[in-house]
């Protein structure tokens, strides 16, 4: 098993309010619910611009919610040490940066970070990560920055996975990937899941992917949760017009211009 | 010493000053312009100096310890407000971070230089202290802006950097050691060009005033190595000070980066 035990994540009423370009206050998140199951694929959909992205930033503490709570396998995220928190929560943001050096480099940087013995290149426990993510050991001496958008992803994800989290994170994984990329991608994310018992959570507006790999999903628009479920049924029999409407709609999310 | 320098009478200033108005004629022969902003530029020179050369000579004669500390407190006091002006993207708490490193760095420049280097009797020689401190702290005052802006701007550049690196549970300090470090090259770079240039392109002002006044090349020489070292390590420290607590500042105690998307 790679990760720790898959963790849960409750949240509770979180509202969410930033300082707009005009300077009068915007509510980007209107009270959100939502539960995430231990080791479940679970998916928030919903168009650009919905809170998504800002959701994410909230369940690592990258920023603090206006009101409302975050519980992580029942305590307050609040109260837990923000170092610890990050290590347990892993977050993959949206095209993850590559810091200058090889590949290697870059897997081994947090553990660099943590001031623990990072493991070298032979270590079974990162040819296993590498494995799961689909990047070849020859990519580990190349120069991280010289990767595709793809591998580059992969690396991210590989990274992220080292920590050994029991929830990963991620936002718009397949925003700059082609198809078949993607479904790879979809694949390793439900192999992370399902056979390593890590719960996943991962933001996106690619409902392709979403109806793919998602065990459970929810539809978040204009900052609130407007309907969540069983991905199945949910896809299946939407009872919102909002969701119908996004699952109808003909924009293919990767070619509206958002990356 | 001064008794080898040539006077100057005012027939000599008002033959010297023919020259900035033969500038505005010629400015206004040919209709090019900026001979208000020459003449203007020229009288507010005049008075200021002026104005200098009478509080330094007032200064020099009460050979008291206060006058001369407040006129350095005035200095340093400008010297953060100039900074203020310059540096647009301001980190919390930024006069706090300027003003503190501004005088330690300066402070413990000058104190080295004028007490435990040259030695000065009465340790508070106006003669001394203001010229020498008033270039220490110039100086400081550029590598202040220069960090200050710097960093700011290096802290927006690298969010996303910042952002990866605390996901990946570095601290504030580890996630932007690298913004730090650009910064504290941008603002040392004036002090190790003019090191580098010194001599060779310019003859540095302090060192050419003092030959000016009879004083012996080698011996100007020697002052101006001595200032340049306080110089540079004066403009190291103030930089390294609002680096250092700076960078702090753009985090929240939950280890947070202040600057939003």
């Amino acid at each position: 098993m790679i990760g720790s035990s898959g963790e849960t994540l409750a949240i509770e009423d979180v509202r969410k309010v930033r300082q707009g370009d005009d300077g009068r206050p915007v509510e980007i998140l209107r009270g959100v619910n939502l539960e995430v199951p231990p080791g479940r694929l679970t998916v928030v959909v919903g168009p650009s611009g919905g809170g998504k992205s800002t959701l994410l930033r909230l369940v690592n503490r990258l920023e603090d919610p206006s009101s409302g709570r975050i519980l992580l396998s029942g305590t307050d995220i609040a109260a837990i040490d923000p170092l610890q928190l990050r290590r347990r929560i892993g977050v993959v943001l949206q095209l993850p940066f590559m810091y200058e050096g090889t590949v290697l480099d870059n897997l081994q940087r947090g553990f660099v970070f943590r001031g623990v013995p990072a493991p070298a290149a032979k270590d079974a426990g990162l040819l296993q990560i590498l494995e799961l993510c689909r990047l070849s050991v020859d990519l580990l001496a190349r120069q991280a920055r010289s990767l595709s958008i793809g591998q580059q992803q992969r690396v991210g994800l590989a990274r992220t996975l080292l920590a050994a989290p029991g929830l990963l994170v991620l936002d718009e994984p397949t925003s700059a990937l082609d198809r078949p990329t993607s479904d790879q991608l979809g694949r390793t994310l439900q192999e992370i899941c399902h056979q390593h018992q890590i719960s996943v959570l991962m933001m996106t507006h690619d409902l392709r992917l979403a109806q793919r790999v998602a065990d459970h999903a929810a539809f978040l628009d204009e900052g609130r949760i407007v309907e969540s479920g069983e991905a199945g049924s949910l896809f299946a029999n939407p009872r919102s017009e909002g969701l119908k409407n996004f699952l109808t709609s003909p924009v293919d999310p990767r070619e509206d211009g958002h990356v | 010493m001064s008794e080898t320098v040539i006077n100057l009478s005012i027939i000599d200033l008002a033959l010297v000053y023919g020259l900035v108005l033969i500038a505005i004629g010629l400015a206004r022969f040919n209709r090019i312009g900026q001979e208000r902003a020459l003449l203007w530029s020229s009288l507010r020179m005049i008075v200021q100096l002026l104005v200098v050369g009478y509080l330094l000579k007032m200064v020099f004669t009460i050979a008291s310890p206060l006058p001369v500390m407040l006129i350095l407190l005035f200095m340093g006091g400008f010297a953060v407000h100039a900074v203020g002006a310059r540096v647009k993207e301001k980190m919390p708490r930024f006069y706090q971070v300027v003003g503190l490193a501004m005088f330690t760095g300066c402070g413990g420049g000058t104190f080295f230089l004028c007490t435990l280097v040259i030695g000065l009797t009465p340790w508070y020689d106006p003669r001394y202290l203001i010229p020498l401190t008033g270039m220490i702290i110039g100086n400081s005052m550029t590598g202040a802006s220069l960090a200050a802006e710097r960093l700011a701007a290096e802290m927006k550049e690298r969010r996303h950097e910042i952002e990866t690196s605390l996901c990946l549970g570095a601290t504030p300090r580890q996630a932007s050691v690298d913004a730090v470090r650009s910064a504290f090259r941008a603002a040392l770079i004036p002090s190790i060009n003019a090191m580098a240039a010194m001599g060779i392109v310019f003859l540095p002002g302090m060192m050419t005033g003092q030959i000016l006044s009879g004083t012996e090349p080698l011996l100007a020489v020697r002052y101006q190595i001595a200032i340049m070292c306080v110089i540079t390590a004066s403009v190291a420290v103030t930089s390294f000070l609002i680096l250092l607590l700076g960078y702090r500042s753009f985090f929240t105690p939950a280890c947070q980066l202040r600057i939003e998307p």
